[in-house]
Formats: C-alpha cells, structure tokens, sequence
C-alpha cells in the first residue's frame, strides 16, 4: 500500500469544491464513447458518477468480493498535489484522496473525512458502489445487459437474500439479519437486485412477486439507498417508465 | 439554556450580534511543568447545553459568512486555508458540537434552511456564545481549527490535542504504513520487541504504532512502545491519548529529550520512529499564521538547516537499535532527505542496510528509513 503511495500528486480542481466526485471512464474506448452523468447521494454526501461503457460485465462481481487490500493493490492512489513544503509547515486538513481502480479505469475520490486514512476508506467504499453501478450505466449507454438472470426459474442469490428485508417470504433461517446500507456487503445484494430489475425490464411489481415480497416493501428497499434509488430510476427512465418516488 | 456572562476576555470584535462574550481558554495552557491537565476535546464533552434551533442556524449563518469573507486572502498572505476549506472545518465543528443522536437530522435542516419548529431545543456540547468566541478565533487569529475542536483525526485515530502539542500532519501517516508495510511484513519478529517514538507530541505514532503491533504479533508477546518528549505539555498529553485507546499497558510515555529517557533499552530497540522539528529557524518567521503563531516552536524549529535534531538522531540510532532493527524519519523534504542518506553512507558506512527515501501523499520526499545492520 506504501508503494502505492509513493506515486506523483495528482489534485483535480474538482476536489477543491465541497462536493465529492467520482469521475470514472474507460481508459482507452474503442468506440465512440459518450458520457453521461448519475448524480448520487449517498450518507447526505453529493457526489456524481460519470461512466462509460468501455467495462467488461462480468468481472464486476469478481472486484466485488475482492477484500479492501486486495482491491486497493489494485488501484493507483493518488492525493492532493500540495502547494509549498507540506509536512510541519503546513495545517490545511486537506486530505483529499483519489483511487483510480485501473482495471477498469474508474475513479473514486473522497474529501470530506477528517483524515487521509479515512478518506482512502470512504474512497475505496465509494468504487465498490461504483463497480455495483456500472453495469446499469453501461445498459443506458450501449444498451449491454447486466448479469444475465433466469427468471423461469429465479431463485435471488444470498447476498439479495441478505438485503431483503424480513416479511419477504424467500427470506430462510440461514440468511442472517437484514444488511443495511451502511454494510459493505449491501453493494453485492444491490447489484443482484439491479439485475433482477433489469431482466423484469425495471418493473418494480415483477420483480417483488419474484422476491416473495410486496411491491411496496421493495420500493421502501430501494429508496432506503440514494445510490440504488437513483440507479433503478435510471434504469427505468432509459425503458421510458416513471422514476420511482 | 446556560448563559455564561462572564465579563472576560473579549476575543475580537464582531459587533452583528448582542450576546455576552464568555472568557476563551485560548491560551490557558502554560510552560509550567506541574500539573498538566490535558483538555477534553469538545466531542467528548456531556451535551449539557442547549439552544434553539433558530439560535443555533443564526450562529450558523454567521459562520459561515465569517468563513466566506475570507475568500482567498489568506492564501495570498500566508497559503494559509481558503473559503472553502473553512466551511469544511464549520462543518466538522457542528459535528463535533452537536450530540450524536440528533446530529444527522440538525446538520440537513441547517443545510436546507428549513424554517420549521425553530423554537425546538438542540443539546450541544458547548454554550453557542463559546462557539461564537471560538469561531471568531479560527477566522480572526487564525486559531488552528484542531485546537478549536480539540482532537485532530489522524488515521483511524481521533487524538486530543491542545495549545502546546504539535497537530499531528496527514503526511506522517505514512510512517505508519512503513512500520506496518516495510518493517512488520519483512521481519515480523520486530512486532514483539520495544519500539521508540522521539518527541512525541500528541502520541500519534505511539498509538499508532502500539496498534499495528498487536495486529502483527503472533501468539503472545506483543511489542511496546516508548514514546519520550521534553515538552509537560505534550507529555501529559500523550498520556492521556494512550489511556483513551486503553494502551497504558503497552505504551509508556517518557518525559525527556530524545533518547536520553531510554538508557535502559540501548541496543534493545526493534524500531526507532521520530518527525522531530525539521523547520529551518530562517522559514519559522514565514509560516502560516496556523502553524507560526500557534504551533510549539519546540516541535517545529530544526536550526539553521533544520537538520539538528535529525543529525542527533541519526548519531543515536545506531547504538540504540538491534541487529534487524527499523528506523524512519519524517524531514522537510528531498534536500534534507538526500543530505541525511548522504551524510549516514559517509559517516556510518556498514551500519545499516536497505536505506530508503520514501514519498508522502503529495509526492514529496519525506522519510528516510532503513535497518541496522
């Protein structure tokens, strides 16, 4: 991790407002590529998604259940370039991280915690959103699909199970308490469920049916997470549906 | 609510509002060595006070104006902190003002602007007129945003410090990540012996440091750590960091300079840490207001070429650690950097191996390090 670190500074201009960005794109698209922008709020923080298509599916859930040192060897980190000495001369509190996951090219970045070690956590927790996310955003570009998923005979994987919360009636005594947003786990059930919402073509009532639960328990799931909410809105907006309230 | 009308010092003059001025403890802290009483930083303290919440978004407001009155004035004077990066510290501020429960729902209606239930009472850890003062002293005497609050958050640590302590810089979490990436993963025997932390301060990388030991050890004998500093101040306040993390048992701190408190482990030490003051004295009179005219000049002034306590530690080291034994250093910079691998090839040729400069965050040459022979 230390080497790491060793790399240049590298400070977009961006990083100096308050809102936090995340900035990722393919690092060499061999089609025209056209960004586009989810805004994103997570724990009452702002930040935006830029994305490109340029992403292959299905390392997605492999990067997933990567552990964080396993993730972050590999990504490039960089922090704020500083003006002047640094070090003893220098009280500014600016911590600002930037992790540039290079497989795929995403960028995460984070500003607002108090300390460098922390923000490289947020950071880090921040691409792992990213990378649940980004499938949906590559529907909306180059209309790929997402994870395929077989609903004649759909059963949700553990880690949906687990996001689920307890009146669904797929829920088994093995799958644990219900994990909220805050558990990083959270990212693996999210992406699942976005897929399943995908293959129900971004019906919330299909896919709730699907889930042994009411159409209203899920969209309370949904709109428990601003990044999920925001994602299944995208999802729904580019199959011409009404965004979810 | 408790109104505080003492008629103490007044802390600068901003005269928009009417309300009694409390006394500041800005410089309560003394060079007196007896009976250092370290201060609780203000999101330890018991939510005892309270205001309303049109109170608290008037004193928010004006806040937050104060901060962006400054706009970029003080980078042009000093590269001290812009608008921006105030309104952030206002924002840590709240946070540790308001009480933990409430915190998120206050922070959003603040944000928002919402009008609602303004007569609604909000606990805070401290009286609004104490914010008010304090506030004032960030913007107008350039008061370090740490000192206000109390607690700097380095690493994973929130660690308490004061007037007399030098605040703990993001750059030095790397020698963190040296002990634990260079040192504990080549030879993770050093994790079970005594380690050194010279001038102390806060006990930053004490604590830090007493940390990753025990996650690296295996089995039962896990390290320690010394932390030794001259300053009472920084002592008491070490003291204090070590009991919160509750490592009184692993981290024992010594008053003293450098390695004079640590005759009875010479040739013992499996690891020596330090960021010792590397300022050149000719840089101190330029420095940002936060750091001059705040900081200990103690922890920051390195002589004529900053280098004095860093050529002493190097003198010591050698004598001072194990066969195997690690060192890193925190210095200004490259020059420094380059000078001290120089001087220690010239001077101690064969005492030590695998010596390192390694860079901060922002890419500056920051850290010597290597290991004994």
């Amino acid at each position: 991790m230390a080497t790491a670190a060793m790399g240049g500074g590298f400070m977009n201009q961006i990083m100096r407002s308050k809102t936090v960005s995340l900035v990722g794109k393919a690092a060499a698209p061999p089609w025209p590529s056209s960004y586009f922008l989810v805004s994103l709020k997570r724990k009452g923080i702002g930040f935006q998604l830029y994305c490109c298509s340029n992403i292959n599916n299905n390392n997605s859930n492999t990067y997933l259940t990567l552990k964080d040192e396993e993730l972050m060897r590999q990504c490039e980190l960089n922090t704020f370039k500083a003006s002047g000495p640094g070090g003893q001369h220098r009280n500014k509190r600016e911590s600002a991280v930037r992790l540039k996951h290079l497989p795929t090219g995403i960028i995460a970045r984070a500003v607002e915690d108090r300390s460098q070690h922390m923000n490289r956590a947020s950071a880090l927790a921040r691409l792992r959103t990213l990378i649940a996310l980004k499938a949906n955003c590559c529907l909306i570009d180059m209309n790929e699909v997402r994870n395929p998923v077989s609903l004649e005979s759909y059963s949700p994987p553990p880690e949906l199970l687990q996001i689920l919360p307890r009146n669904s009636t797929l829920r088994r005594s093995d799958s644990g308490p219900q994990i909220g947003p805050n558990n990083p786990k959270f990212i693996l059930g999210m992406q699942a469920l976005l897929d399943l919402i995908f293959a129900v073509d971004g019906s919330i009532s299909d896919a709730a049916k699907l889930l042994g639960m009411s159409t209203g328990a899920l969209s309370r799931l949904i709109l428990s997470d601003d990044s999920l909410w925001k994602a299944v809105n995208e999802l729904r907006a580019s199959k011409g549906m009404n965004p979810l309230k | 609510m408790l109104k505080l009308r003492s008629s103490g010092l007044s802390c600068g003059v901003c005269a928009n509002f009417r309300i009694p001025i409390p006394r500041c403890y800005m410089n309560s802290i003394t060079t007196s060595s007896i009976d250092v009483k370290p201060k609780v930083p203000l999101y330890l303290r018991p939510p005892s006070f309270s205001a309303s919440l049109s109170e608290l978004t008037k004193w928010h407001k004006w806040a937050k104006n104060l901060a962006s009155s400054v706009g970029s004035s003080f980078i042009n004077l000093d590269n001290g902190p812009d608008s921006t990066l105030l309104r952030r510290e206002l924002n840590w501020l709240l946070q540790d003002l308001i009480e933990l429960q409430y915190r998120s729902v206050i922070l959003s209606r603040l944000e928002s602007g919402n009008n609602e239930n303004p007569d609604v009472s909000v606990a805070l850890r401290a009286p609004l007129e104490e914010m008010y003062c304090v506030w004032r002293q960030r913007i107008e005497k350039r008061r370090p945003f740490q000192y206000v609050v109390g607690c700097e958050h380095w690493r994973d640590l929130v660690l308490s410090v004061q007037e007399g302590v030098l605040i703990p810089r993001p750059e030095t979490e790397v020698i963190i990540d040296l002990v634990e990436g260079v040192a504990l993963n080549n030879a993770p025997e050093l994790a079970q012996s005594f380690w050194a932390d010279l001038g102390t301060g806060s006990g930053a990388i004490a604590i830090a440091t007493a940390r990753a030991l025990a996650t690296h050890a295996r089995g039962d004998a896990c390290g320690r750590v010394i932390a030794t500093d001259l300053s009472s101040v920084a002592v008491a306040v070490a003291t204090s960091n070590v009991q919160r993390y509750g490592l009184q048992d692993v981290v024992e701190v010594r008053k003293g300079s450098w390695f004079e408190p640590l005759k009875d482990v010479q040739g013992k030490l499996a690891g020596v840490l330090s960021n010792p003051p590397y300022i050149p004295s000719g840089d101190i009179s330029g420095l940002q207001a936060e750091v001059g005219q705040h900081e200990p000049i103690l922890a920051l002034d390195g002589g004529i070429s900053g280098t004095n306590d860093l050529l002493h530690l190097i003198d010591g080291v050698a004598s001072m650690l194990k066969p195997g034994g690690f060192f890193a250093f925190e210095t200004n910079g490259e020059q420094q950097c380059k000078f001290l691998v120089e001087y220690i090839e010239n001077e101690k040729p064969g005492s030590f191996r695998d010596m390192n400069i390694v860079s901060d965050f922002a890419g500056i040459q920051r850290f010597v390090m290597g290991f004994r022979r």
